[in-house]
């Protein structure tokens, strides 16, 4: 989604080449940012009681999508994780050490302490490669359809395959 | 949609716009020039959110640089830059999402401010583990040991 502040232009005439004797398209701003407008958008339709139209419940979904609303997902989740560690570091009486030890006595089975790491790693590696893949999209590059879905791939191959390398050789 | 390009800029970039009109009276290509900042906009355009928007590009690029940096040189100077980079990119991240999913004026206000405790008590909180406590670097590297 991209909401900025960036003001939008819009097509206007102007009258004042008369050389040319024709109409040219000129870019005029327009006196609102786009704030502005989805604001006015949201206090008109909310005040009118209008429902929303239907929209994740009746699209299709695909693949972009759902890797656009996963590396959302990550993100929040990565960041929720960072500041309840923040937190705790802040709260809790003993050392880091101390902890981890507190855990690890708890006996967790191989299997289960892999899972552990692999809901560490995954989330960690799947947003940082779609990362990459959003700062070529911003350099203007990997917008066509094809290129969009192959990067995608490669970044949902590459993510499983760096978690699992995590896990087993860390 | 008409042949005409479109450009959607911010007010204080010059571009050479380049028209075709299919109509009797003008059969070739015109040429204008779009200035954001015409004679026909007298007020200034705030560059906040194009600095916001290349702000976030930039700490997500050195973000990355730290995954290296903490692999090949933990140590203090990587646990509060990672600290400081980590907190600043989930903060702006953050505010992105609220921006789409909260309306209303007061609303906006008021999970903004709560974001910003948030992120602030997470920087106070990374910073404190940094200098208390092993670091950033180190809890990840005991964390992956067993």
């Amino acid at each position: 989604c991209f909401i900025s502040l960036r003001t939008f232009t819009r097509q206007g005439t102007c009258l004042f080449r008369p050389q040319f004797g024709i109409l040219c398209r000129h870019a005029v701003p327009m006196g609102t940012t786009a704030n502005e407008e989805m604001n006015t958008f949201w206090a008109k339709n909310n005040k009118l009681n209008r429902p929303m139209s239907p929209h994740l419940t009746i699209y299709k979904w695909s693949m972009p999508m759902m890797m656009s609303i996963t590396h959302r997902g990550t993100g929040v989740g990565l960041s929720g994780g960072i500041s309840a560690f923040a937190l705790l570091a802040l709260v809790l009486p003993g050392n880091y050490p101390y902890y981890l030890d507190l855990i690890h006595s708890l006996s967790v089975g191989p299997a289960l302490l892999s899972l552990a790491k692999f809901g560490i790693a995954f989330p960690v590696s799947y947003h940082t490669l779609n990362g990459i893949r959003h700062l070529f999209w911003d350099s203007g590059k990997g917008f066509k359809i094809p290129e969009v879905y192959r990067s995608g791939y490669v970044v949902i191959v590459l993510s499983i395959l760096t978690s699992i390398a995590a896990i087993a050789y860390m | 949609m008409d042949e005409h390009a479109l450009f959607y800029r911010s007010s204080l970039l010059s571009r050479t716009l380049v028209a075709q009109q299919k109509d009797q009276d003008c059969p070739y290509p015109l040429t204008a020039r779009i200035h954001g900042s015409s004679s026909l906009y007298a007020g200034s355009v705030s560059k906040a959110a194009s600095l916001h928007w290349t702000g976030e590009r930039v700490v997500s690029v050195l973000l990355l640089a730290m995954g290296p940096a903490a692999y090949y040189f933990p140590g203090p100077a990587v646990d509060y830059s990672l600290a400081a980079a980590l907190t600043l990119h989930g903060h702006w991240g953050i505010g992105q999402v609220l921006t789409d999913y909260v309306h209303g004026e007061p609303k906006i206000k008021m999970v903004n401010a709560g974001l910003f405790l948030l992120s602030t008590v997470t920087f106070a909180g990374l910073c404190y583990f940094n200098y208390n406590d092993v670091g950033i670097c180190k809890a990840v590297a005991l964390l992956w040991s067993k």
